[in-house]
């Protein structure tokens, strides 16, 4: 097993987890569609690390990537250090092509094949390494635990906790996984965390459909936080609930974020949230990370275009703002050149990064030293 | 401002296992045409019941205790259910909340988009029909009193023979305008795209280019260049795959801006007369010269028309006119005098079986005054039967209820306290009575009686100052209307292409392969899309929006919000927005209600809600929402709202109010007239209350806006 090497007590610097150029794709060689494409972040200990993007760009499918619910296409997860994600699927894709392609020299037997077989061998080896390493990594990764240092909160509260279970044995259910087995600590814990959540110990023996929406989350929460997680995956908590009940759940993960020192995955599209909850903003569109800064950064200086027309749609609280509020529309034709130079990941600005082209890039550092308008 | 829908003193509760529980606790309001009102509210306050009612969609356990929803001169609680066919989807229509459960998951969306247009499109054939018949057998039994019966069959059988020929003029040049259109908008559209190299998927477009430039030639529309058109389409797709592997590339773009040229050409001729049109090829001309021009082709076949037929055909309709104004103004007068001698009877004490039989008679006089050549129909006088049978039934039903229900109170809560007595506690609570108030059931008859006199008089009025040839000229109108639509025949290809249309208006993506995948492969702003193109199909007159944009993202939020503006705008809808966000009603709402416990707390413009809130629960509920500037903690409203089984005497937000005063726990306040547009329900703003101030998170953020529209005007004025 790894040993964590520092431990810098409060200090944001330390990576507690890094994704690189993460790939989920779905669907069949004909028809693939690319959810998750090339998407690399650095999340920091203790910070909130807001995902934003519109739905279907692919932000619970990276969260549920990280937490290995779908095999990963290619790219890497890194959780304190270790491997906790490798993505074996292009691999495999690429070891089927290429025994197709062997068969095929086989058959024809063109004039210097055997070269050809050769290196394809290699690769072929190459490959099986690479997957040998991952399925390694994968089961250290289970054996040591780690798994119960990531936990997910779900979008809908419904949906998402059993009918047939009772608060109780929902919230305890993670630690009996773990074969904790003395009922008196059991029951101890979920008090505890019953009442840290806001919630009653009379709350326990009763069932999921007795609990109004904003309870709902509340026990969700509570089974999250109650392996003691170093890191929590929340996947749009608030968007199912009522107004007045988002401002409670919001303090509670504030307040928990607080006291127990969590980093924060939160995905989530009501942009005001991301803004009042985060430290560092990353936007998605179909599949691409197109920009990453801090919230102040992101809000004062859009830079993508993209960035620019989500920011213009949030309906604020002021009809007098909403009325003259002009809407940007984001036309990846018209706003792009993409047909000479496939566009990168690059810093523009400190911490403040842009999917772009060489031109769009230069463009783009001009605009942020010298704030148009 | 032109009211549309009037809603008045509406109490509606829920008949559950623990009691009756009070949803809407006497709610007013109105909606005036082309503006947006929006609810706001927690789940629980009685949005959605409200919304349901006017839909007539309540579950079967409601019961609406009191109140008025009047659409037009029609109360909504009061028709039969087969009016209501007319309203609901036609007139009314409704988004849903949750797009999973409001579409069918085992039919493909295409489906379900194009089913209501073609039942609807199947009933409206047929009942325009009828519609049609019942005129020409009105007129011609008024012909008959009068002497001219064999004239006007003449006519009749005349007018039935060219307006067929009419139809089909008029249905052949409205679609090929709309593939000219569509022709126009896709050829500049697909050079764009050739133009920027994103040429995903094209061939699809090309076909339907080529497709709609065919389609797109008739006698009106594209005549003369229809070969040019033709030969252009025949060779586009052609030109197009042998460009991109040669890669010389102009021949595309250059057949695009053709037939551009063309369709833009043709949109631009004069529209033709096809009423005329149909008649003079009916009866003078079985074909028309390819070469005449349209507005002298106008001009001659109305001239012939007007000569031979239409002269004629007005002077008998206006004949009929005048003739059943005289008779029915004399039954109205009549009904008059018999409901002037019936009211003091129903005002006294009433017995059944003489009740229903002067109710009887009224309604018996009531049908006698009823014009049948009247194009709109009068819903006071065709609604009266029902309305007074029920408002009958509801009073001596409510009498043995009543007894009934006195009956259990008492011993339920004899045995409470019995139980009390013994020093036990117990776990059940006595559900309180509910009685029906039988003095307002009586008034309720009297008032349909009073409405009626006074409808029957503005009638009378209205036969004895009326113009004729007005009315001559609307029932011609009318009855083109009925052919027209009795001929209507949307087909299944036709259908499925309005579909795709609206399903690209609402910003579905690939909307012909969209259209035949079922709900569950789609995302859910892309069901809630569907949900809102389903809505649209019929043309509504009002739309309820209940949270549609709640399960969305901001960029389609967006989207949906400016579609919905838009259509507002171009069709003058009116709106009410059922929603929980603040952000989406300030951007949405001309008027706000919010909402609590089932009442209105506090209603104004949306500029008076949101730069002068005065009511604690709208403080609360602008304070718990964070915005882009919102550093500090967010201030969460305690507790959760009240059960409406037992709703409290106060105020019922007063536990939950930290400003609450003493008399908030004892009464409920009354509507408090702060401007003639904005009225609150709060003791606060009572004369001797103390003087309170909004929170501090409130008072600034307002401060802000105000200092950001300052600054604004300014800057405009500089300029």
């Amino acid at each position: 097993m790894v040993r964590i090497m520092d431990k810098k007590n409060n200090n944001s610097d330390e990576v507690i987890l890094k994704v690189e150029d993460l790939c989920m794709f779905f669907g069949k060689r004909n028809y693939v569609k690319k959810a998750v494409n090339n998407v690399s972040f650095d999340i920091r200990k203790g910070e909130v690390f807001g995902l934003v993007g519109e739905s279907g760009c692919g932000k619970t499918t990276t969260g549920r990537t990280i937490i290995r619910l779908y095999d990963a296409t290619s790219g890497n997860v890194y959780f304190k250090g270790q491997r906790i994600v490798a993505g074996t699927g292009s691999y495999k894709n690429e070891l089927r092509n290429i025994k197709k392609e062997k068969k095929k020299l086989n058959a024809e037997k063109p004039a210097d094949y055997e070269n050809e077989l050769k290196k394809l061998d290699e690769r072929t080896e190459l490959l099986k390494k690479e997957i040998k390493s991952a399925v390694h990594d994968h089961k250290a990764a289970n054996s040591s635990k780690l798994a119960k240092n990531i936990q997910m909160i779900y979008q809908d509260p419904v949906a998402s906790l059993d009918p047939r279970m009772t608060v109780r044995e929902i919230i305890s259910e993670g630690l009996v996984i773990q074969g904790v087995k003395d009922k008196k600590l059991i029951q101890e814990k979920v008090y505890e965390i019953l009442e840290t959540v806001g919630l009653v110990r009379e709350h326990a023996d009763r069932y999921p459909h007795e609990f109004s929406g904003g309870q709902r989350q509340r026990i969700g929460i509570a089974r999250s936080i109650i392996m003691q997680p170093e890191m929590i995956i929340a996947d749009e908590p608030i968007s199912a609930l009522d107004v007045s009940i988002r401002a409670q759940v919001i303090n509670l993960l504030n307040d928990l974020r607080n006291s127990m020192g969590l980093t924060v995955l939160f995905i989530a599209h009501d942009l005001s949230v991301v803004k009042y909850f985060s430290d560092r903003i990353g936007v998605m569109y179909f599949g691409n990370m197109v920009e990453l800064a801090t919230s102040d950064e992101l809000f004062a200086h859009p830079l993508h275009p993209y960035t620019r027309s989500l920011l213009s749609a949030i309906p604020l609280p002021d009809p007098n703002a909403e009325k003259g509020r002009v809407r940007m529309h984001y036309d990846p034709l018209a706003d792009h050149e993409y047909s000479e130079e496939e566009p990168e990941f690059r810093e523009v600005g400190e911490g403040h990064f842009v999917r772009c082209t060489q031109k769009e890039f230069e463009q783009y550092k001009k605009d942020l030293e010298s704030p148009a308008k | 401002m032109e009211s549309k829908l009037k809603v008045q003193n509406l109490v509606i509760s829920f008949k559950t296992a623990s009691g009756k529980l009070q949803a809407v606790r006497n709610i007013s309001f109105d909606l005036y045409k082309g503006e947006t009102l929006a609810i706001v509210g927690e789940s629980g306050s009685g949005k959605s019941v409200t919304s349901r009612a006017i839909m007539g969609i309540l579950a079967n356990n409601a019961i609406v205790d009191e109140g008025k929803i009047l659409y037009g001169d029609k109360d909504l609680l009061k028709i039969s259910e087969e009016e209501f066919h007319k309203i609901r989807g036609d007139k009314i229509a409704m988004v849903f909340q949750d797009p999973l459960s409001s579409l069918n998951p085992i039919m493909k969306v295409g489906k379900q988009l194009t089913e209501a247009m073609l039942l609807k499109n199947k009933a409206a054939r047929r009942e325009n029909r009828a519609d049609m018949n019942r005129m020409f057998k009105a007129l011609e039994t008024y012909m008959e009193a009068v002497g001219e019966q064999g004239a006007i069959k003449a006519d009749l059988s005349r007018f039935r023979k060219f307006e067929i020929k009419h139809c089909e003029l008029e249905s052949r040049y409205q679609s090929s305008l709309a593939y000219a259109q569509e022709l126009l908008a896709l050829s500049e559209n697909l050079s764009l795209r050739i133009k920027k190299n994103s040429e995903n998927n094209i061939i699809p477009d090309m076909k339907e280019a080529v497709r709609a430039a065919k389609e797109a030639c008739s006698r009106f529309v594209i005549n003369e260049k229809a070969a040019d058109a033709a030969k252009l389409s025949d060779e586009l797709i052609n030109a197009y795959k042998e460009g991109k592997q040669s890669g010389d590339r102009k021949r595309t773009p250059e057949l695009l801006s053709e037939l551009g040229r063309i369709a833009d050409e043709a949109l631009k001729k004069p529209v033709p007369d096809t009423f005329s049109i149909g008649y003079y090829l009916t009866y003078v001309q079985n074909s028309i010269p390819d070469d005449m021009d349209v507005t002298e082709l106008n001009a001659k076949a109305g001239e012939k028309m007007k000569a031979d037929f239409l002269d004629g055909f007005l002077g008998r309709i206006e004949k009929a006119v005048r003739y059943s104004a005289q008779q029915t103004n004399q039954a109205r007068s009549e009904a008059l005098k018999l409901f002037q001698k019936m009211l003091p009877e129903f005002e006294g004490k009433l017995e059944k079986s003489t009740a229903a039989k002067n109710a009887d008679e009224l309604k018996k006089a009531v049908a006698a005054g009823i014009d049948k050549l009247e194009v709109e129909l009068d819903s006071v006088m065709h609604t009266f039967a029902t309305s007074i049978d029920y408002a009958l039934e509801h009073y001596f039903s409510a009498v043995p209820r009543n007894e009934a229900e006195k009956k259990r109170f008492e011993s339920e809560t004899a045995k409470y306290e019995r139980l009390k007595a013994k020093g036990k506690q117990p776990e059940w609570e006595v559900v309180p009575a509910s009685y029906v108030d039988v003095d307002a059931a009586q008034a309720g008859i009297t008032d349909i009686m009073k409405e009626m006199m006074s409808h029957l008089q503005y009638k009378i009025k209205q036969n004895e100052d009326a113009d004729f040839a007005a009315r001559t000229a609307e029932i011609v109108d009318y009855l083109k209307k009925c052919a027209a639509d009795s001929v209507y025949r949307i087909s299944r290809s036709a259908a499925k292409e309005r579909a795709v249309k609206l399903m690209e208006s609402v910003g579905i993506d690939e909307p012909r392969k969209r259209f035949d995948q079922y709900p569950f492969e789609f995302s859910g702003g892309m069901r809630q899309r569907i949900v809102i193109a389903i809505a649209l199909t019929a043309d509504p007159d009002v739309l309820i929006c209940d949270e549609p944009t709640t399960a969305l993202d901001v960029t389609i939020q967006a989207q949906i919000l400016e579609l919905i503006n838009n259509l507002k705008k171009e069709r003058d809808l009116s709106v009410i927005f059922i929603t929980h966000d603040l952000g989406v009603v300030a951007n949405m709402a001309d008027r706000v209600a919010v909402m609590y416990a089932g009442k209105i707390v506090e209603h104004g413009t949306v500029e008076d809600i949101f730069y002068e809130p005065a009511h604690p629960y709208t403080w609360a509920l602008l304070s718990s929402v964070p915005d882009l500037d919102t550093k500090d903690k967010l201030e969460s409203i305690p507790g959760t709202p009240p059960n409406m089984i037992y709703p409290p005497v106060g105020d019922a937000f007063a536990d939950r109010n930290k400003y609450a005063l003493a008399i908030d726990f004892e009464r409920q306040p009354p509507m408090f007239r702060i401007t003639d547009s904005h009225y609150a329900a709060t003791w606060l703003l009572h004369p001797n209350a103390p003087k309170t101030e909004p929170p501090e998170i409130i008072k600034q953020r307002i401060e802000k806006m105000r200092k950001k529209r300052n600054g604004e005007n300014n800057g405009q004025e500089e300029q």
